[in-house]
C-alpha cells in the first residue's frame, strides 16, 4: 500500500511540541494578523487607511491577552487589548458565537482614543470553543458630529464628534444587523464609504479567522494554543531582560500641552517614571484635570501611550504581545488630561497621548541617551480642508497629518521630515495626487531650517503651502508644541515650533496661531504649516567642523549661524574654513560655558 | 553550427549556458564573479565553453552593474532639477516610518544631496496646463551652477511631467546644451506616471548609474568583439525581458533586477513547452530564496518596486516594471542561531561563499541550513557538487553542536529544527507571493530551481498543496537558460485619470497609439521589424475613491465603446480576487493606462530526450535519509545523468546531479518527462 504524506493530519499533543514548530506555529499566527492587515490596507476606499495607515490589527487569545499585532501607526498600541477586554467585560465568553462581530468606538470602555477609530472584534471558535479573538481598529474618515471628519478641535463634549457604538453586536451569528447599519448610514455625511470601511475591516477579521483556524486544523488545538503561551512568555523574557540593563530610579520631566483649543490655558503635564526589575510605573498623577477642549484622552489612551514609549526605549525590536507589555504600568487621576471622563472630548486626543510618550523621553533621555533621541515635533498636526467643489458641487475633504523634525541622538543628526511618533508608516500624500484630488496649489513642499544645535543637530521640520482656488474652504488644524519647542539635551539646543499661518489673498498680515476651527478661507489664500524642527544632542562647539561646513554647503544653515551657533569661520564665496580663527574661537566660547 | 549564448553574474559565480540550435546540445560552465571589472568573469566564462562567438546566433546578458553601483554607492556624482518649492521634495520623500518604535530610524540618504538640488521657477497643474511658463535663462542659470559642480549626471524631475513633459523635454535639451558630457535624464522619458517622489527616485536612480552601466557594457561588447562576437548583444531587463546594450544603456535602471528574473522567464517558457500555464517558481540559492509567480502563461510584474526595502526600511522607490519576486535571506549558506530569548532563528545571515556553511571546510564554524541538510542525510557529502568538492559531516555537526545543547536534544534533531525553521520561512515566502496575492496554490505547479531547490521544493510543494513539482534539467543554471527564452520588451504607461463611464474614447486609443508608436520608433533602431512587435494593453482601475489599483487587461486593436463593459467587468472580477470583494455598481475610474510592446525573436526548439534504459541503471546506492516528522528512512539514490522518459521513481528517494539533488518524500512519486524534466506528484 502506498504510504500517504501524514504531514497535514499530524495533531500535536499537549506538551509535545518541539520547540521549532511552536516557533513555526507562532510565525504563523503573527502571519496572520499581518495578512488582516494587509488585507484592509488594499481593500479600503478611504484614504486614510490606505494612504495613512491609520489602523491596526492583531490577534489575541480567548482572555484577551495579545498574542501578536500589526500596526501601520503606533497610536492604537493598545487598542486591540483594550477593544477585546470590553468586549469580554460586556458579553461574557458565554454570550458571544461564531460568526460574531462587535464594533466599539467608546473611548471610556476601551477602544481608547477617538470617536474616528472604530474597533471590530471577531471571536474566534475551533469545534465550539472560544480559542481566540481577532481585532482590528482603524480611522473612519466620517462618522457624523458636528463636523465633517467628525473630529473637531473647538468640540466640548464627546456628543458633538460623532456617533458612538457602545460595544455592539453589528454581525450576529455571520448576520449583518440592518439596523445598526442603517443608523450607520443615516448618522455619517459619507455613508457609502463609511459602510465600505466597515465591510472592508470587518472582511479582514475573517481572513484571519482563516487562517487562525488553519493553523489549529494544521496542528492540532493543544499545540496551537501552548504555542500562544510560549509567546507571551517569550515577550515577558525579553522584557525582563532588558529591563535588566536599564538604570533604576525614578525620573520626572514636565511640560505642557500649549495647542491652545477653545483658548484653554497650556495645561500643565507631569510624569514621574519608576523602574524596577519587572516593572516601568507611569505615574501621570500630578497633571492638570480634564479640559473643555478635545486634546485630552481617557485612561485607555494614557495606557496605549505608555505601551508605546515603553516599547521604544526597551526594545523597538520586540514583536508586541501582552508578555513583552506585561511590566508596564500607567497611573493617571480620574478627572485629569490624561484620563478624562465622560462627556469630555477627545477626539485630537493624539495631543495628550503624544505628549505622554514625549514626557517619558524627555525624564529617561539624560539616564538612557543610547535609547532615546531629543525631542520631535511630536504634534502630528492632524489637518481638515474641507468644502464644497465649485466644479463638481461635491464635498471634498483632504483630511492628512504633517510630518516634521526629529531629535538627535548621541551617534546621530535628527532626521528632516519624519511623521510623528504617534504616526508611523504614515505618507505624506503627494502634492501631484493632492492637486488632483482637491482644489489647491501645493506651492512649497521644503524644510523649515531652525534646526536645534548640538553635536549632532536636530532634523528640519517642513514647510508645506497649499494654495486655495476653490472660493472657499474651511481649515481645521491644531498643533501643541506652539510655544514650547522639541527639547535638546545633554548640551544640545531646543528645535523649533510648530506654527501654522493662513496668509490672506489680498497680502495682508497672515493669522498665525496653533489652533484653528472651521476657520473660513477664500479662492488664493494660502494655509502655511510649519512643522518644528528637533532638538539637537550635546555640545554644538563640539561638532566637527566639517559637518558644520556641509551644513553651511547644503544651505541648512548659514555662514552667519555657523559662527553663532557652532564657532566655525567659515568663508561664504568659497566656501572654506578659517580652522585657526574657529579653533580660537571655539576656546574662547567653551571657556566662557 | 550556431550557438544562443546566456551569461548571467550571480554573487559567487558567472553562469553561462550555450545551446547549439541544431542538436538542442547544452554546454554549462561557471567561472568566479570578479567583481571589482565584471567583464572578466564574463569573458572567462565564455573561454572556458571553447565555444567560437563569430557563429553565435544570439547573446543575452544578466547583469549585476546597476545593482552593485547602487548598492555600493559608486555610481555617478548626480544633480537633480525640479519644480520651485520642491528642491528638498527627494529628501522628504513620503516621510513615513516603518520602524514604528525605533526613535535612532534613519531615512533613505538621497542619492543627490541638497547642494547638488536645484530649482527651476515653472509650474503646471495635473492637467498639463502651463501655470507658469519656463524660462530658459533661468535654466541657464542653473546649468551655471551645476558645472561648476562638476557632475557626471543630472537628473530632471518636474511636477506634473507625467501629463505634459514639453517643460521637462525643454530643460533637457537645454542642459544637454550647457552641459556637454554630462549625462541627462529626464522623468517623462521613464515614466509617464504620477508621484512626484516616487518618479524623482526612480529619474535620480536611473541618472545616477548610467555612466557606469555605459562604460561597462561598452567594454564588453568590445572585449566580445575582440573575441568575434559580430551580433548586437542583449541585456537582460528586470521587466523580464530583453534589450540591446545600445538600449539598456539608456535606461540602465531597467537592469536594476537582471540576474534574479532569468529563472521566472525559463519557467514560463518551460511551462509553455509542458502544458502548465499557472507556475509557482521556486529558487533557492546560496544566500537567498525567491519566488515568484506566473498566472495564465503571464509572469507577474509590479511597478512597486522599492530598492533596499524591508519592513523597517522604507528604501527607494523604482517606478519601472519588475518582475515580482519575493526574496528572502534563507539559502544554502543561511546561518541558524539562538535569539536573546531562545528561539532558534535561520538566516537572514549568510556564511556566502567563503567561509561558507561550516562543511565546507573553509574556516566556517557557524551552522548553516546546508550543514543541516548534510546532517539529515539530504546532501551527500560525497557527491556534493558532483564530487569535486568534498564536504565533512563531522564539521557540520560540531557547528550544530551549540544548538543542540541548547535545546538539550540531539545534533540530528538540531539539524531537523534548523531545516523545520528555514522551510517555514521559504513558505510565508511562497504564500506571500501566492494566497496573500489572491492565487490558490492548488491551482499552480511548483518549478524548482537554484542549486537548493529540489532539496526543500518537494516537501514546501506538499505544505503549500500544490499537486507537481517540476526540477528542470540542470536547475542550477536554470536562471541563465531561461534568459535564452526571452523575447525583447519595453513597457509604458500613461497616467490619465478618467471614469469608465463616459471615458473620452478617443484620448484613450489616442494614448495607446502614442505609445505604441514610441515602442515601434524604439524597436526600429533595435532592428526589430513591426510585424514582430506584439503589444499587450492593460489599465490600472479602481473604484472612486480608492488608491490602490488593479490592473486589468484591455483587448488588443483599437478600444471601443462596447469594450468599456468588458474591461470594467474583468476589473471587478479581478478586484474581488484580489481583495476579496467588488463593488459592481461604485463607479470606477482609470488611473494609467500600459502598453507593454514585445518584440519577438526566435528562440531555441527544446528537444525531447530518447527513452531511458532500465531503471535500475540508475541506482546509485541507498542511504538513510531523515524525514523528521515521516522518520528516517533507508531511501534509494539515483543518478539523475541515467534517468530518462518514463522512469518513475517511489519516494523516499534522492536522484543526485552535478550541482544538485531532488529528496522525494515518503508518499511522492517522481516521474521523468519527455524532456527529462522530472515531474514529482507530491499526492496532496
Amino acid at each position: 500500500m502506498k504510504e500517504s504524506l501524514k504531514i497535514q493530519e499530524r495533531a500535536y499533543k499537549k506538551g509535545q511540541v518541539d520547540p521549532f514548530t511552536r516557533e513555526n506555529i507562532a510565525q504563523g499566527l503573527i502571519a496572520a494578523a499581518e495578512e488582516m492587515f494587509y488585507t484592509w490596507g488594499r481593500t479600503s476606499q478611504s484614504t486614510i487607511i490606505y494612504e495613512v495607515l491609520d489602523y491596526s490589527c492583531g490577534l489575541t487569545d480567548a482572555k484577551g491577552n495579545l498574542i501578536g499585532q500589526a500596526n501601520g501607526v503606533t497610536g492604537f498600541m493598545g487598542a486591540i487589548t483594550f477593544s477585546v477586554a470590553s468586549v469580554l467585560e460586556k458579553f461574557g465568553p458565554e454570550n458571544l458565537k461564531p460568526g460574531d462581530i462587535i464594533l466599539t468606538n467608546d473611548p471610556y470602555t476601551g477602544s481608547g482614543t477617538h470617536l474616528c477609530d472604530v474597533s471590530a472584534v471577531l471571536p474566534i471558535f475551533y469545534k465550539g470553543e472560544l480559542v481566540a479573538f481577532a481585532a482590528n481598529k482603524g480611522h473612519w474618515n466620517e462618522i457624523g458630529g458636528k463636523n465633517l471628519g467628525s473630529w473637531s478641535t473647538n468640540a466640548t463634549e464627546i456628543y458633538q464628534e460623532g456617533l458612538q457604538f457602545p460595544v455592539i453586536k453589528v454581525y450576529d451569528e455571520g448576520k449583518l444587523n440592518e439596523a445598526v447599519r442603517d443608523m450607520i448610514a443615516a448618522n455619517c455625511r459619507t455613508p457609502d464609504m463609511t459602510l465600505g470601511d466597515l465591510y472592508a475591516q470587518t472582511a479582514s477579521l475573517r481572513i484571519a479567522e482563516k487562517r487562525v483556524l488553519e493553523l489549529f486544523d494544521r496542528y492540532g488545538r493543544d499545540a496551537v494554543l501552548e504555542s500562544i503561551d510560549w509567546i507571551l512568555e517569550n515577550g515577558r523574557k525579553l522584557a525582563l531582560k532588558e529591563l535588566a540593563k536599564m538604570p533604576k530610579g525614578t525620573f520626572e520631566a514636565d511640560s505642557y500641552i500649549d495647542a491652545q483649543a477653545n483658548n484653554v490655558e497650556n495645561v500643565y503635564i507631569k510624569a514621574k517614571v519608576t523602574i524596577t526589575d519587572d516593572s516601568f510605573i507611569i505615574d501621570l498623577t500630578e497633571s492638570g484635570d480634564q479640559v473643555p477642549a478635545p486634546i485630552n484622552c481617557t485612561k485607555y489612551g494614557a495606557y496605549s501611550a505608555g505601551r508605546i514609549i515603553y516599547h521604544a526605549l526597551v526594545n523597538p525590536d520586540a514583536e508586541p504581545n501582552e508578555g513583552f507589555y506585561s511590566p508596564v504600568k500607567v497611573i493617571t487621576r480620574e478627572g485629569s488630561v490624561f484620563n478624562a471622563v465622560r462627556p469630555a472630548p477627545v477626539s485630537t486626543n493624539w495631543e495628550a497621548t503624544s505628549h505622554i510618550t514625549d514626557l517619558v523621553a524627555k525624564a529617561l533621555a539624560p539616564a538612557i541617551p543610547e535609547r532615546i533621541t531629543a525631542g520631535h515635533f511630536l504634534s502630528i498636526i492632524g489637518t481638515i480642508l474641507a468644502g464644497i467643489d465649485d466644479k463638481t458641487k461635491q464635498p471634498f475633504v483632504l483630511c492628512e497629518p504633517q510630518a516634521g523634525g526629529w531629535g538627535a541622538g548621541y551617534n546621530k543628526d535628527g532626521e528632516s521630515g519624519l511623521v510623528a511618533i504617534a504616526d508611523g508608516e504614515t505618507f505624506v500624500i503627494p502634492a501631484e495626487v493632492a492637486e488632483y484630488k482637491y482644489p489647491i496649489i501645493v506651492e512649497q513642499f521644503a524644510f523649515n531650517l531652525n534646526t536645534g544645535a548640538g553635536k549632532f543637530r536636530g532634523g528640519c521640520g517642513l514647510i508645506r503651502d497649499y494654495r486655495l482656488l476653490n472660493s472657499n474652504a474651511e481649515l481645521t488644524t491644531i498643533v501643541s508644541r506652539h510655544q514650547f519647542p522639541p527639547w535638546g539635551f545633554a548640551g544640545g539646543k531646543d528645535g523649533s515650533p510648530n506654527i501654522v499661518e493662513v496668509h490672506p489673498a489680498d497680502g495682508s498680515e497672515p493669522v498665525v496661531g496653533a489652533t484653528f476651527s472651521n476657520y473660513p478661507m477664500r479662492k488664493g489664500d494660502l494655509v502655511r504649516f510649519i512643522s518644528g524642527c528637533g532638538g539637537g544632542y550635546g555640545d554644538p562647539l563640539e561638532r566637527p567642523v566639517e559637518k558644520v561646513l556641509r551644513d553651511v554647503k547644503d544651505e541648512i544653515i548659514t555662514a552667519e549661524e555657523a559662527e553663532r551657533d557652532y564657532g566655525v569661520i567659515i568663508d561664504k564665496e568659497t566656501l572654506t574654513v578659517d580652522e585657526e580663527k574657529t579653533k580660537k574661537l571655539r576656546v574662547e566660547r567653551s571657556r566662557r560655558g | 553550427m550556431s550557438y544562443r549564448i546566456a551569461v548571467d553574474i550571480g554573487g559567487t559565480f558567472t553562469d553561462i549556458v550555450c545551446l547549439e540550435e541544431e542538436t538542442g546540445a547544452l554546454i554549462e560552465e561557471k567561472a568566479h564573479t570578479t567583481p571589482e571589472n565584471f567583464a572578466d568573469g564574463v569573458i572567462n566564462a565564455v573561454a572556458k565553453t571553447g565555444v567560437d562567438l563569430s557563429e553565435t546566433a544570439y547573446f543575452v546578458h544578466g547583469t549585476t552593474v546597476v545593482i552593485n553601483a547602487v548598492t555600493e554607492r559608486k555610481g555617478a556624482k548626480t544633480a537633480l532639477v525640479t519644480t520651485k518649492g520642491f528642491r528638498d521634495a527627494l529628501e522628504i520623500g513620503r516621510a513615513n516610518r516603518p520602524d514604528l518604535y525605533n526613535y535612532f530610524y534613519k531615512k533613505p540618504e538621497p542619492f543627490v544631496p541638497r547642494y547638488l538640488r536645484f530649482e527651476v521657477d515653472e509650474r503646471l497643474n495635473y492637467k498639463g496646463e502651463v501655470l507658469k511658463e519656463l524660462s530658459e535663462e533661468d535654466v541657464v542659470e542653473v546649468a551655471k551652477k551645476i558645472k561648476k559642480e562638476n557632475v557626471d549626471a543630472v537628473a530632471v524631475c518636474l511636477l506634473h511631467s507625467y501629463a505634459n513633459p514639453r517643460h521637462e523635454q525643454m530643460v533637457g535639451e537645454i542642459l544637454a546644451r550647457e552641459l556637454p558630457g554630462v549625462e541627462i535624464t529626464i522623468s517623462s522619458d521613464l515614466i509617464k506616471e504620477w508621484r512626484e517622489y516616487e518618479r524623482s527616485s526612480t529619474t535620480v536612480l536611473n541618472a545616477y548609474v548610467k555612466p557606469a552601466a555605459a562604460r561597462y557594457l561598452d567594454r564588453l561588447k568590445m572585449r566580445l568583439g575582440e573575441m568575434n562576437l559580430y551580433i548586437e548583444p542583449h541585456a537582460m531587463l528586470s521587466n523580464g525581458g530583453t534589450a540591446t546594450f545600445a538600449r539598456a544603456k539608456e535606461v540602465p535602471i531597467n537592469l536594476i533586477e537582471s540576474g534574479p528574473v532569468g529563472g521566472v522567464i525559463g519557467a514560463a517558457a518551460l511551462g509553455k513547452i509542458i502544458g502548465e500555464d499557472n507556475i509557482i517558481t521556486f529558487d533557492i540559492g546560496g544566500t537567498t530564496a525567491k519566488t515568484s509567480l506566473i498566472n495564465k502563461g503571464e509572469v507577474k510584474i509590479t511597478t512597486d518596486y522599492k530598492l533596499e526595502w524591508t519592513p523597517k526600511f522604507a528604501g527607494y522607490p523604482v517606478k519601472m516594471p519588475i518582475v515580482d519576486i519575493i526574496e528572502i535571506g534563507a539559502g544554502g549558506g543561511s546561518i541558524a542561531w539562538i535569539d536573546e530569548v531562545g528561539v532558534l532563528k535561520v538566516g537572514p545571515q549568510s556564511a556566502g561563499a567563503v567561509p561558507g556553511p561550516a562543511c565546507y571546510g573553509l574556516g566556517g564554524t557557524n551552522p548553516t541550513l546546508t550543514d543541516a541538510n548534510l546532517i539529515a542525510g539530504r546532501i551527500d557529502p560525497d557527491s556534493f557538487l558532483g564530487g569535486e568538492f568534498k564536504i565533512k559531516r563531522e564539521l557540520a555537526e560540531k557547528a550544530m553542536e551549540p544548538i543542540a545543547r541548547h535545546f538539550g536534544i540531539s545534533i540530528e534533531e538540531a539539524a531537523l529544527g534548523v531545516i523545520k525553521i528555514a522551510n517555514n520561512n521559504m513558505l510565508n515566502a511562497l504564500k506571500l507571493i501566492s494566497v496573500r496575492r489572491g492565487y490558490d496554490p492548488r491551482d499552480f505547479v511548483m518549478v524548482a530551481m537554484g542549486g537548493n531547490g529540489a532539496v526543500h521544493g518537494p516537501f514546501l510543494a506538499s505544505e503549500l498543496k500544490v499537486g507537481k513539482l517540476i526540477v528542470p534539467n540542470m536547475p542550477a543554471t536554470f536562471s541563465a537558460w531561461g534568459m535564452l527564452m526571452t523575447d525583447l520588451r519595453q513597457d509604458f504607461v500613461q497616467t490619465q485619470i478618467m471614469p469608465v463611464d463616459g471615458c473620452d474614447l478617443k484620448r484613450v486609443n489616442e494614448i495607446y497609439r502614442e505609445m505604441e508608436e514610441e515602442a515601434l520608433a524604439i524597436y526600429q533602431k533595435q532592428g526589430i521589424s513591426p510585424e514582430d512587435v506584439i503589444f499587450v494593453k492593460t489599465a490600472d482601475l479602481r473604484y472612486i475613491g480608492q488608491e490602490h489599483t488593479v490592473r486589468t487587461p484591455v483587448g488588443s486593436g483599437e478600444v471601443r465603446e462596447e469594450d468599456l463593459s468588458e474591461i470594467r467587468k474583468a476589473f471587478d472580477r479581478l478586484h474581488h480576487q484580489h481583495y476579496t470583494f467588488s463593488l459592481e455598481h461604485a463607479p470606477a475610474e482609470f488611473v494609467n493606462f500600459n502598453l507593454t510592446a514585445f518584440g519577438t525573436v526566435k528562440k531555441p526548439e527544446i528537444k525531447k530526450m530518447p527513452p531511458a534504459g532500465a531503471l535500475e541503471a540508475a541506482v546509485k546506492g541507498e542511504r538513510i535519509i531523515d524525514f523528521d516528522e515521516q522518520g528516517r528512512l533507508k531511501s534509494r539514490v539515483y543518478d539523475r545523468t541515467k534517468l530518462g522518459p518514463g522512469h518513475v521513481i517511489e519516494g523516499p528517494a534522492a536522484v543526485e546531479e552535478s550541482k544538485s539533488v531532488t529528496i522525494v518524500y515518503p508518499g511522492q512519486t517522481l516521474e521523468v518527462d519527455e524532456y527529462g524534466n522530472l515531474i514529482i506528484h507530491t499526492g496532496v
